[in-house]
């Protein structure tokens, strides 16, 4: 079993309700997420256009996050998800250096790395995770990869020449694949992000023990 | 590149979460600023004592105290930067052996107890033999010990500017200039001539080399991958210029300069000011290089 998610960023509204639906899931403190939907507006007015992007862990096959932690506090378990051990981390930040696509964050509470776990825990009682049940449009699919006959394996199959994943040069070989997305939305280079445009405008960037 | 495209797509984020900061800062500047101290002390003692054995043997107890302290500071400060520190103990229980986190705490232990053993060689048992033995195996291990900085940051997978090759060269050359810094300091004017010459050509050179090798990366970098190119920005104009550049001066071209100096002049006190400033510098082009890839956002 590989699982894997999908997001069809033509179907994403912006809603934020798969955001909120981790946070309360997974209670992810104040000032972090596990998931963010970014929206950037792209053109001139008035030819202007607003992208939004679910953007969360990726659970990479080739995952550096996992290679680095010196404790196997990251860790694959057998259905491909790249897991959190918060007992066993030391909290070193390596993985937050390692990540390519910033999906790790140091919880302020417990002052060990976390991330998106696509919902292990739900997974395990055979729920989908809760930004999936969340999303009012279905633009999360998510299931099996290794099944031919799952939602996300025909999704793909559909969509070919249209699915997506951030940074493939990396070499990480991400399971979270986007349909109908651009460099805009995948690629941070490809914005402008100017302050004063955050959640919260007066906090433009987190310092969690960070040491400048 | 993508960059290229926001003057005709006008790409701007509108509304996100605030992104992380400077996650490894000067906590970690000094532990490598500590561990090419500690590691390059070694290597400047391995060779003094094979080159000038007479000359220099005075070096060997003071030589393995100080890389004692400064590796002892570098694990102080590789143990303070743990969000949760009092786990340290994991590395060793937990080992994950593809991190070069656990490759080099192991290390490093290894080389804490080699020194010891050096120690304990030299000043309860007075043996010059043993010392210089124990002393081939520990300059073994200070090459992988200074390496594995290097390793670690090619696994950031993320910060796409510290690659394994670069890395690796710097940080031998920065435990190097270090070393050499650190020995002049230590041997004044009980060093002939001959040894100061060598010691000063070793500073001389390593920061030549280095310097090219910053250079290189500063000209020639981002015209491979633009995401390097992204980063270099911060020292091309943006906030981290100023710093880069003092640390330049200060670690590589000063240095070259008064080496040069006082090979001429025959100045001791040249060479003295030479080190400090290497050392100083050293910090501070450390500095600037481990934050700037730290400032791009990844997401
Ligand atoms: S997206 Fe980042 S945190 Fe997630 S598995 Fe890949 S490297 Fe690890
Ligand atoms: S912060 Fe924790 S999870 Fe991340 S690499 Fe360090 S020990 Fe592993
Ligand atoms: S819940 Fe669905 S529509 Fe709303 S932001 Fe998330 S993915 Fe988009």
């Amino acid at each position: 079993m590989q699982l894997g998610f999908l997001v069809d960023l033509h179907l994403c509204m912006g809603c934020k309700g798969c955001e909120i639906a981790c946070k309360v899931e997974n209670e992810v403190p104040l000032s972090t997420w596990r998931l963010r939907v970014k929206y950037v507006d792209v053109g001139a007015f008035p030819e202007t256009k607003r992208t939004f992007t679910p953007l969360r862990c990726n659970h990479c096959a080739n995952a550096p996050c996992e290679r680095i932690c010196p404790v196997s506090a990251l860790h694959y378990l057998e259905n491909g998800i790249v897991n959190i051990d918060k007992e066993r981390c030391i909290g070193c930040a390596g993985c937050v250096m390692a990540c390519p696509y910033g999906a790790i964050y140091i919880d302020p509470q417990t002052q060990t790395a976390d991330k998106c776990t696509y919902c292990a825990h739900r997974i395990a009682s055979s729920m989908m995770p809760s930004c999936v049940v969340a999303c009012p449009v279905e633009a999360n699919i998510f299931g099996d990869l290794d099944d031919p006959t799952s939602n996300i394996s025909k999704y793909i199959q559909q969509h070919q020449g249209d699915v997506q994943v951030r940074k493939p040069e990396k070499g990480t070989d991400p399971h979270h694949f986007y349909v109908g997305g651009g460099n805009v939305q995948l690629n941070p280079l490809a914005s402008f992000r100017g302050e004063g445009h955050n959640l919260f405008n007066n906090l433009t960037h987190i310092h969690l023990g960070g040491h400048h | 590149m993508v960059h290229e495209t926001l003057a005709a797509t006008n790409a701007i984020v509108v509304l996100d979460v605030a992104l992380p900061s400077v996650f490894w800062g000067w906590i970690i500047t000094m532990n490598m600023w500590a561990k090419s101290v500690g590691t390059g002390i070694i290597f400047l003692t391995f060779f003094l004592l094979k080159k000038y054995p007479e000359q220099t043997g005075f070096i060997r107890f003071p030589a393995v105290v100080i890389s004692i302290v400064f590796i002892h500071l570098f694990l102080f400060f590789t143990v303070i930067d743990l969000h949760q520190m009092f786990r340290f103990w994991h590395i060793f229980f937990y080992p994950h052996l593809t991190s070069a986190i656990t490759i080099g705490a192991w290390m490093a232990t290894g080389f804490v107890g080699l020194l010891l053993a050096m120690t304990y060689a030299i000043y309860m048992k007075k043996d010059e033999a043993m010392y210089d033995k124990l002393l081939g195996w520990t300059t073994l291990l200070a090459i992988p010990v200074t390496l594995y900085t290097a390793g670690l940051m090619a696994e950031a997978t993320a910060r796409e500017l510290w690659q394994m090759p670069t890395e690796s060269a710097q940080m031998i050359l920065a435990a190097l200039l270090a070393g050499s810094a650190t020995m002049l300091l230590l041997g004044g004017n009980k060093f002939s001539e001959a040894v100061k010459k060598d010691l000063a050509l070793v500073l001389g050179f390593s920061a030549a080399a280095a310097f090219i090798l910053y250079m290189s990366e500063y000209i020639f970098g981002g015209m491979k991958a633009e995401e390097v190119a992204a980063t270099l920005a911060f020292v091309k104009g943006g906030e981290y210029t100023a710093m880069f550049w003092i640390g330049q001066v200060l670690a590589f071209l000063i240095p070259m300069a008064l080496v040069c100096l006082s090979l001429k002049n025959k100045s001791y006190y040249l060479l003295k000011i030479a080190a400090v400033s290497a050392l100083v510098g050293l910090w501070v082009s450390k500095h600037v290089w481990l934050v700037i890839p730290q400032l791009l956002n990844m997401s």
